[in-house]
C-alpha cells in the first residue's frame, strides 16, 4: 500500500478484494432467500415474522459466534462454548429455583465462571503451549460435567425477573394513515434479538477500530512475526479467549431467556454449528481473516436452513443437516479458491 | 551416571507419563476396591470378567479409531468425522439386517440381506467417507480439521435419512457375537481391537509407510520433493481412519444391537483425539506412537470406570476426565517438561562434579 491509498473512497474500499467471503456469504443468503420467496411467498416465507423469527431463534448461537469468531481469527479454536452456556443455565435455573438466589447473582456467578475459563483456558493455550483444540476440548468436558454434577434433571426457571426479561418485546410497527400499526401478521424482537445486534456492533468496533482488533488479525496472520514486531501476543490470546467466555455466557442467558429452563445436556455439539456459522460467514479456520458482518449473515444462512425445511413441511429434518455439510462444502471450496488466486496474485 | 541419564530421558518422554498416570489411576481404585484385580471366569458364557478385562473392553471402540487417528494427527491433522461415520456404519448395518421394516417383524435372529453385505457395506461407505476427507485435504489443500466438519456436521443425517430417522433392532446371533460374543476366554471387541493394533502396527512400522507419514507430518513439501508421494499417503490414512471408524460402529451397534443414529459414537471423536494426544503424539505432527495411543485409550475408559465406583452420575465422569486430563497435559506441556530436563540435567552435572 502507498501512502497516497490512505484515502480510499467508499466505492473502492467496498470492492476491496478482502471483502469478497462475506459478499458470497450476502450473496447466498439472498439467493436461497429469493428461492424461498418464490417456492413459499405464498405460505408467508416474506413476511417480516419470518424475517425476524431467523433472528430470534438463533440469538444465542450468534452471540456465541461473536466471540468465535475473534478466536478463529487469532488462528486458535474454543470447543467449550456450548458447555460454557449451558453451564451458564444451569446456574440461572439451580440458583433460582432451587436455592433461591437472585437472578443477578447467578448471572454474576456465570460470569465469574465463563471468563474465569476462558482466561484460564487461554492462559494454557499460550504459556503452556498446549494446543487450543485439546485445552478447549477439556473445558467442555469440565463444564459439561459440572452441569450434571449440579442436576441431571431439566430445571425450569420461574423468577419475576427471569419472566420479565424473557417477555419484553418491541413490536414491529408500521405508519398507515399515520397513525402506527403492529405489522400483520404480529413480528417482534426481543431482549435476545437487541443482545446479539449489540454484540455484532461491539465485535466490529473492536476488530476494525481498536489496536486490541488489530493485534488480533496480526497474531491470526503470523504469530512469530507479531511476537518479533513486538505485540502482546500472550495479553491478546489470553483477553481473546475471555472475551469468549463472556460470549458464552452471554449465549447461554440468551439460550436460558429463550428456553426458560436449565438443563445439563442442553446447546450440546453446540460448539460445531457457531463454529458453522462463523466459517459460513467467511471467517478462515486457520485464522487472519474474518469479519463481524460476515458471521452476522452467516448465523442468518445457516439459520434459513430449518426455516425452508419447516416451509416445505414434507421434509426430515436432517434434510437441514445435510444442507449445512453442503453449505460448508461450498464455502471451503470458495475459500481454498480465494486464498489460491490471492497467491497468485502476489 | 548412566542410570541419571536414562531416567531423565524416561521422565522427558511422553509416553512415560502416560504409563504411570495410568498406573496411578488403578492403584487409586484398587485402594477403594481390593477386589478391582480379579478375573474369574464365566463358564456359561466362556468369558473372562473382572473390572480389567471390562475397561479393555469397553476401550475397544475408542482405541480402534484411536489407531488411525494417531496417523491423521501425525500428519499434522485432526479427523472429527470419526462419531458420525460410527452412527453411519451402525444405521447402514441395520438397515440390511432389516430391510423388510416396512411390514412389520419383531427383532429376530434372521439376516435380510446377506451377512457379508451387512458387514461389508458399512465399512466400504465409512472407507469411501474417509476417502472423501482424504480427498479435500490431499487434493483440495483444504485443512483436515474444516474439511472433516462437513462429514462430522452431515453424518448424522445421513444416517438417520439411511434409515428414515427410524431405530431398528436385530436379534441376529452372528451379529450379536462382534460385540458380544468371545474368543479364547476373551470378549470378542477385545480380539477385534487386538488385531487392529496388530495390524496398523506392522503396516506404519514393517513398511516405510510410517516413516512417511511422520515426514508428511513435519513437512509435506520436503517430503514430496524427497520423492515421498504425500498425497496419497494422506488419502490411505484418512480411508484407513474411515475404515476404522466403520469397525468400531459394528462393535458399538452389535453391543446394543440396534442403530442409534443420535448417540452412536457421539463424541468419539474428541475421546480419541485425547487418547492420542496423551499418549504423547504431538499435535502438530510428526512421531507417533502407537502404543501410547493404546496407553491413552485405556487411560480414559479407567477414568470413566473409576468414576462409576465412586457411584458418580454417568455424564458427571466428563468433570473427571477433564481434571485428570489436564493434569496429564500439563505435565506433557512443553515448558513443564524442559523444566524437568533442565533439573535433571542440573543434577547430572552435579553428579559429575562430585564423581571429579
Amino acid at each position: 500500500m502507498t501512502s497516497t491509498k490512505n484515502r480510499q473512497t467508499l466505492w473502492s474500499r467496498l470492492t476491496n478484494p478482502k471483502y469478497i467471503m462475506v459478499y458470497a456469504t450476502i450473496g447466498i443468503f439472498l439467493v436461497i432467500y429469493a428461492f424461498g420467496a418464490v417456492a413459499y411467498g405464498d405460505k408467508g416465507f416474506t413476511t417480516l415474522r419470518t424475517f425476524v423469527n431467523l433472528f430470534i431463534d438463533n440469538a444465542y448461537y450468534g452471540i456465541s459466534a461473536v466471540g468465535m469468531t475473534m478466536v478463529l481469527i487469532t488462528g486458535g479454536i474454543d470447543l467449550s462454548v456450548g458447555a460454557v452456556a449451558s453451564l451458564t443455565g444451569m446456574f440461572l435455573a439451580y440458583g433460582t429455583s432451587v436455592l433461591g438466589l437472585h437472578p443477578l447473582t447467578c448471572i454474576a456467578a456465570a460470569l465469574v465462571m465463563g471468563v474465569g475459563l476462558g482466561l484460564l483456558m487461554g492462559w494454557v493455550i499460550h504459556y503452556l503451549n498446549v494446543p487450543a483444540f485439546i485445552t478447549t476440548l477439556t473445558g467442555m468436558f469440565l463444564a459439561r460435567g459440572v452441569c450434571s454434577l449440579i442436576s441431571r434433571e431439566s430445571i425450569d426457571i420461574h423468577h419475576p425477573m427471569i419472566d420479565a426479561l424473557a417477555g419484553w418485546k418491541i413490536y414491529l410497527m408500521r405508519l398507515v394513515d399515520g397513525q402506527w400499526v403492529k405489522v400483520k401478521p404480529i413480528a417482534f424482537i426481543n431482549f435476545n434479538v437487541i443482545l446479539f445486534l449489540v454484540m455484532i456492533a461491539l465485535g466490529t468496533f473492536i476488530l476494525q477500530r481498536t489496536r486490541f482488533g488489530r493485534n488480533i488479525y496480526a497474531i491470526g496472520g503470523n504469530e512469530q512475526s507479531a511476537k518479533l514486531m513486538g505485540l502482546p501476543v500472550g495479553y491478546t490470546k489470553v483477553m481473546v479467549y475471555g472475551f469468549n467466555g463472556l460470549c458464552s455466557v452471554l449465549a447461554g442467558l440468551s439460550y436460558a431467556l429463550y428456553v426458560k429452563s436449565g438443563w445439563n445436556l442442553s446447546l450440546q455439539g453446540g460448539e460445531l454449528e457457531v463454529i458453522t456459522c462463523a466459517v459460513i460467514g467467511g471467517t478462515l479456520l486457520t485464522g487472519g481473516v474474518g469479519y463481524m458482518v460476515g458471521t452476522l449473515f452467516g448465523v442468518l444462512l445457516k439459520s434459513i436452513i430449518p426455516a425452508l425445511i419447516t416451509f416445505n413441511g414434507n421434509l426430515l429434518s436432517w434434510w437441514g443437516k445435510l444442507a449445512t455439510g453442503g453449505l460448508l462444502l461450498l464455502f471451503i471450496c470458495i475459500q481454498r479458491f480465494v486464498v489460491t488466486s490471492a497467491r497468485g496474485r502476489k | 551416571m548412566k542410570k541419571t541419564f536414562d531416567l531423565s530421558s524416561l521422565m522427558q518422554s511422553k509416553v512415560t507419563w502416560a504409563v504411570i498416570a495410568e498406573l496411578l489411576i488403578l492403584l487409586v481404585c484398587f485402594a477403594i476396591r481390593p477386589d478391582f484385580f480379579s478375573i474369574s471366569y464365566q463358564p456359561s458364557t466362556g468369558m473372562l470378567y473382572g473390572s480389567l478385562i471390562d475397561i479393555v473392553n469397553r476401550s475397544a471402540e475408542i482405541t480402534i479409531i484411536a489407531m488411525g487417528m494417531t496417523l491423521v494427527i501425525a500428519l499434522g491433522g485432526t479427523d472429527l468425522s470419526v462419531g458420525a461415520l460410527v452412527a453411519v456404519a451402525g444405521a447402514i448395518a441395520l438397515k440390511f439386517l432389516r430391510w423388510d421394516v416396512l411390514q412389520y417383524h419383531p427383532p429376530g435372529d434372521y439376516t435380510v440381506c446377506s451377512y457379508a453385505l451387512v458387514l461389508g457395506v458399512p465399512l466400504v461407505v465409512c472407507a469411501l467417507m474417509g476417502l472423501f476427507n482424504g480427498f479435500l485435504v490431499a487434493k483440495g489443500g483444504i485443512q483436515p480439521i474444516i474439511a472433516t466438519l462437513i462429514l462430522m456436521v452431515c453424518g448424522r443425517g445421513v444416517a438417520q435419512i439411511l434409515t428414515d430417522g427410524k431405530q431398528f433392532t436385530t436379534g441376529y446371533t452372528p451379529f450379536r457375537v462382534i460385540g458380544q460374543g468371545s474368543f479364547l476366554y476373551l470378549p470378542m471387541p477385545i480380539i477385534i481391537t487386538l488385531v487392529v493394533v496388530l495390524a496398523v502396527a506392522l503396516f506404519t512400522r514393517r513398511t516405510a509407510f510410517g516413516a512417511f507419514v511422520e515426514s508428511v507430518g513435519v513437512n509435506p513439501s520436503a517430503s514430496r520433493l524427497s520423492g515421498i508421494k504425500a498425497g496419497t499417503v494422506i488419502l490411505i490414512v484418512f480411508a484407513l481412519t474411515g475404515l476404522l471408524s466403520g469397525i468400531a460402529g459394528l462393535i458399538y451397534s452389535s453391543r446394543i444391537m440396534s442403530n442409534d443414529s443420535n448417540n452412536a459414537g457421539l463424541n468419539f471423536e474428541m475421546d480419541a483425539i485425547l487418547a492420542v494426544v496423551i499418549g504423547g503424539t504431538n499435535m502438530a505432527g510428526g512421531r507417533f506412537s502407537l502404543a501410547g495411543t493404546v496407553v491413552g485409550s485405556l487411560i480414559i475408559r479407567t477414568i470413566v470406570t473409576f468414576v462409576y465406583y465412586f457411584g458418580i452420575v454417568a455424564e458427571a465422569t466428563m468433570a473427571f476426565k477433564a481434571l485428570i486430563i489436564a493434569v496429564v497435559i500439563v505435565l506433557q506441556s512443553e515448558p513443564v517438561r524442559e523444566y524437568f530436563a533442565k533439573r535433571a540435567r542440573a543434577r547430572a552435572r552435579l553428579n559429575g562434579g562430585a564423581a571429579a
